[in-house]
C-alpha cells in the first residue's frame, strides 16, 4: 500500500512540472525573460520598451522603461571592437532604426557601472507592424568575451612563438604542404644572404644550393623538398649555400614536415646549422695532427736509422724495424680519426699486410665493426703484429698448409678476440719470455685491464684476449 | 719482403739525388740506396742546393723530403719534372700532407724500410 501511496505522489509531482513547463511554453514573454542571451527591443525613437534578466545582467544594471534618459542600449557606455566609445546616436540600433536594415554580428564592448567591460556580439533587427511600417527594434546580443580573451591569448601565443623564432640563433623557416615559403626569421637571412619574398620560393629561400663536393642542387631536390615528398624527418645531409655575394656557407639541415592531428600533411618546418665555425676547427685540428705525425714520424724514422747504423747486421735488427714500422701504421690508423679511435678490423688486416700475403685463404679475419680508443689499439695491434711475425717464422704460416683465424666478438662492452693457428709445425713455448709473450701479459692485463691466454699445443698456437673496450 | 735475400739491386750505375734536411734519416737512405745498386749519391738538404746540384749535374732518380725545415721541396719537383727525371717523396704527413698539384704522385710514407722504398722507386721507374 506504501508503495501506491509514493507512486501516485510522484506521479502527481511529475504533472505539476509538466503543467508549469507548458505555462512557460505557452507564454513567450516568460522564455524570453529566461533566456540565456540578452535580448531588449527599443521603439522607433529608441527608448527601451522591454529587456529581459540577461540583458540587465549584460549592462550590469535594469534602467527604466521608456527613460528618455536611455536610448537605443541600456548600458552604460558602449564601445566598438578596438575600445572607442559610440555614442548612443551611432549605436547599431540607432543605425537599424534609421535603415531598417538588419546589423548582424556587430562586436561591442558594453561597460558596466562598476568599470568591468564585457565583449558581445550584438544582433539588431527591426521591427515592423502588419502595414510594413517600422515599429521598432530588437537586439540579441550574447557575451563573447572568453572567446575574445581566448583569441587574444592565442594570437600573442603565435606572437610570442614568432618572436622566439627570430631570437633563435639558428636558421629557420617554414613552408605550407606544397613547400612554399611562408616565413623565415632574420638567422636565415643572413645564412642564405637574401631576403626572399614569401609566397615566390619553394622549399628554401637560398640563393643556389651545392652539394659538398660542389655538385648543383637543384632547390626540389634540397633536404627540405625530400623530406616533405617522403613525409619524413630528416637530419642532413650536409649541403652549401652559395650566396649572391659569391660567398658560400656549409650547413646542415634538420628539415621536418608537419602534420594536423588527422595525420594530414600541413607544411614543414627547417632548421639550419651553420657548420662555418666547426669545419673551420676541425681543419684546424686536422691541421694539429697533421704536424704532429709529421714530426712523430721523422722521429721513428730517425730512430730507425740510427738503429740501423748502430745494430747494421745484428740479430733482431728486423724485428725491430718490424715493430717501428708496425708503431708507425698504428699511428697512422688513429690519426685518421684525429686520434679518437681505431677499426680494430683495419689494424687486424695490416698486421697481417706486410707478411708477403698470404693469399689462398690462409687468413681468415672476422669479427663486428669495433672502435677502439688510442692505448687499446697501440696495445692490441702491437701484439697482432707479434702473433704475425712469430706465425710466419715459426708458426702455421711457415707451413703451406697452415692456416691462421682470427676471430672477435663483443659481449657487455668487453671485446673478446681469438688467434688460432692450424695445420703448421706444434707450436713450443719459447725457452726465455720474448717481447711477443711479454707484451701480450703486460699490454693486455696491465696497461688495459684485460686478461690472455696463450696456449702453445700440438695442432698449432692458440691465443686468446679479453678487455674493456672502455677503458 | 724486407728481407735483405729478396733485394734486388735494380738501381745498377744510378746517380741518385737525395734531397733530406734531416741527417740521420739520410743515412738511412744512403744504405738503402747503395744496397739497391746505385753508383753515386748526392745529398742536399735545402731547396737552393738541391737546385744548385741539378745545375751541376742532372741525376738518374730523385728522393724529395716534402718538407726541408718548413721550406717545401716542390721547385725541385718543378726542375726535375721539366729535366724528365723521376722521383719519389718522402714524407711523415703521407698522401694528405701533398700539395694537390703533386698528390698523385708516388710518396713513400716515413719511416719506411727497403721494402717501402723498393715497391715506391720501381712504381715511379715503371
Amino acid at each position: 500500500m506504501s508503495m501506491q501511496a509514493e507512486t501516485s505522489e510522484g506521479t502527481n509531482a511529475t504533472s505539476v512540472a509538466t503543467l508549469a513547463l507548458e505555462r512557460i511554453v505557452r507564454s513567450p514573454s516568460t522564455l524570453v525573460e529566461n533566456l540565456p542571451i540578452g535580448i531588449y527591443t527599443c521603439d522607433r525613437g529608441g527608448l527601451l520598451v522591454q529587456f529581459n534578466r540577461r540583458a540587465a545582467e549584460l549592462w550590469g544594471r535594469a534602467p527604466n522603461l521608456g527613460d528618455p534618459a536611455v536610448r537605443y542600449f541600456g548600458a552604460i557606455n558602449i564601445r566598438d571592437g578596438e575600445g572607442k566609445p559610440i555614442s548612443p546616436d551611432e549605436s547599431p540600433m540607432a543605425q537599424v532604426l534609421a535603415s531598417g536594415q538588419s546589423v548582424r554580428g556587430r562586436e561591442l564592448i558594453v561597460e558596466q557601472p562598476d568599470g568591468r567591460r564585457l565583449t558581445v556580439l550584438a544582433n539588431v533587427d527591426p521591427l515592423f507592424d502588419e502595414q510594413g511600417t517600422l515599429v521598432g527594434g530588437t537586439n540579441c546580443f550574447q557575451d563573447i568575451s572568453e572567446l575574445v580573451e581566448m583569441k587574444g591569448r592565442m594570437r600573442e601565443g603565435r606572437r610570442v612563438a614568432r618572436r622566439v623564432m627570430e631570437a633563435l640563433p639558428a636558421a629557420i623557416y617554414t613552408t605550407d604542404a606544397e613547400g612554399k615559403l611562408l616565413y623565415y626569421n632574420k638567422a636565415a637571412e643572413r645564412l642564405w644572404g637574401v631576403a626572399p619574398k614569401l609566397g615566390d620560393q619553394y622549399w628554401c629561400g637560398s640563393w643556389k644550393i651545392f652539394q659538398p663536393d660542389g655538385t648543383p642542387l637543384p632547390h626540389d631536390r634540397c633536404p627540405m623538398a625530400v623530406a616533405l615528398r617522403e613525409k619524413r624527418a630528416m637530419v642532413g645531409p650536409e649541403a652549401v649555400v652559395a650566396r649572391p655575394d659569391g660567398t658560400r656557407v656549409p650547413f646542415l639541415p634538420y628539415p621536418t614536415p608537419i602534420f594536423d592531428s588527422e595525420g594530414t600533411l600541413i607544411g614543414g618546418v627547417n632548421m639550419l646549422i651553420d657548420l662555418t665555425e666547426q669545419k673551420r676547427a676541425d681543419a684546424q685540428q686536422r691541421g694539429l695532427i697533421d704536424e704532429l705525425n709529421h714530426r712523430v714520424k721523422n722521429t721513428l724514422a730517425t730512430i730507425q736509422s740510427m738503429a740501423a747504423q748502430t745494430t747494421r747486421g745484428a740479430p733482431g735488427e728486423d724485428a725491430f724495424e718490424g715493430r717501428l714500422l708496425a708503431l708507425s701504421r698504428l699511428h697512422d690508423q688513429l690519426s685518421r680519426n684525429l686520434w679518437e679511435s681505431a677499426d680494430f678490423d683495419a689494424i687486424a688486416r695490416d698486421a697481417f699486410a706486410r707478411l708477403g700475403a698470404p693469399a689462398n685463404g690462409q687468413v681468415t679475419i672476422e669479427g663486428p665493426a669495433v672502435h677502439l680508443k688510442p692505448r687499446a689499439a697501440l696495445g692490441l695491434g702491437m701484439v697482432l703484429h707479434e702473433l704475425a711475425c712469430n706465425t710466419q717464422k715459426h708458426g702455421a704460416l711457415s707451413a703451406p698448409a697452415g692456416s691462421v683465424a682470427l676471430a672477435w666478438h663483443v659481449v657487455d662492452g668487453r671485446l673478446f678476440v681469438d688467434w688460432r693457428e692450424k695445420g703448421g709445425p706444434a707450436a713450443v713455448a719459447p725457452k726465455h719470455r720474448g717481447f711477443g709473450t711479454r707484451l701480450l701479459e703486460r699490454a693486455i692485463a696491465h696497461e688495459l685491464g684485460g686478461r690472455s691466454t696463450i696456449d702453445f699445443s700440438a695442432s698449432g698456437l692458440h691465443c686468446t684476449m679479453e678487455i674493456p673496450l672502455s677503458g | 719482403m724486407s728481407e735483405a735475400d729478396s733485394v734486388q739491386r735494380f738501381l745498377d750505375r744510378f746517380s741518385v739525388l737525395v734531397v733530406e734536411d734531416e741527417a740521420i734519416i739520410s743515412f738511412l737512405l744512403e744504405d738503402m740506396l747503395v744496397e739497391l745498386g746505385a753508383a753515386e749519391i748526392r745529398h742536399a738538404a735545402t731547396v737552393a742546393a738541391a737546385l744548385a746540384e741539378l745545375d751541376a749535374r742532372r741525376p738518374d732518380l730523385a728522393v724529395l723530403d716534402v718538407n726541408l725545415g718548413g721550406e717545401r721541396v716542390y721547385p725541385v719537383a718543378e726542375r726535375l719534372e721539366a729535366a724528365g727525371v723521376r722521383f719519389v717523396f718522402t714524407t711523415g704527413y703521407g698522401k694528405a700532407g701533398i700539395d694537390p698539384r703533386w698528390a698523385a704522385r708516388i710518396v713513400v710514407q716515413k719511416p719506411f724500410d727497403i721494402g717501402m722504398m723498393t715497391a715506391g722507386l720501381k712504381t715511379v721507374l715503371s
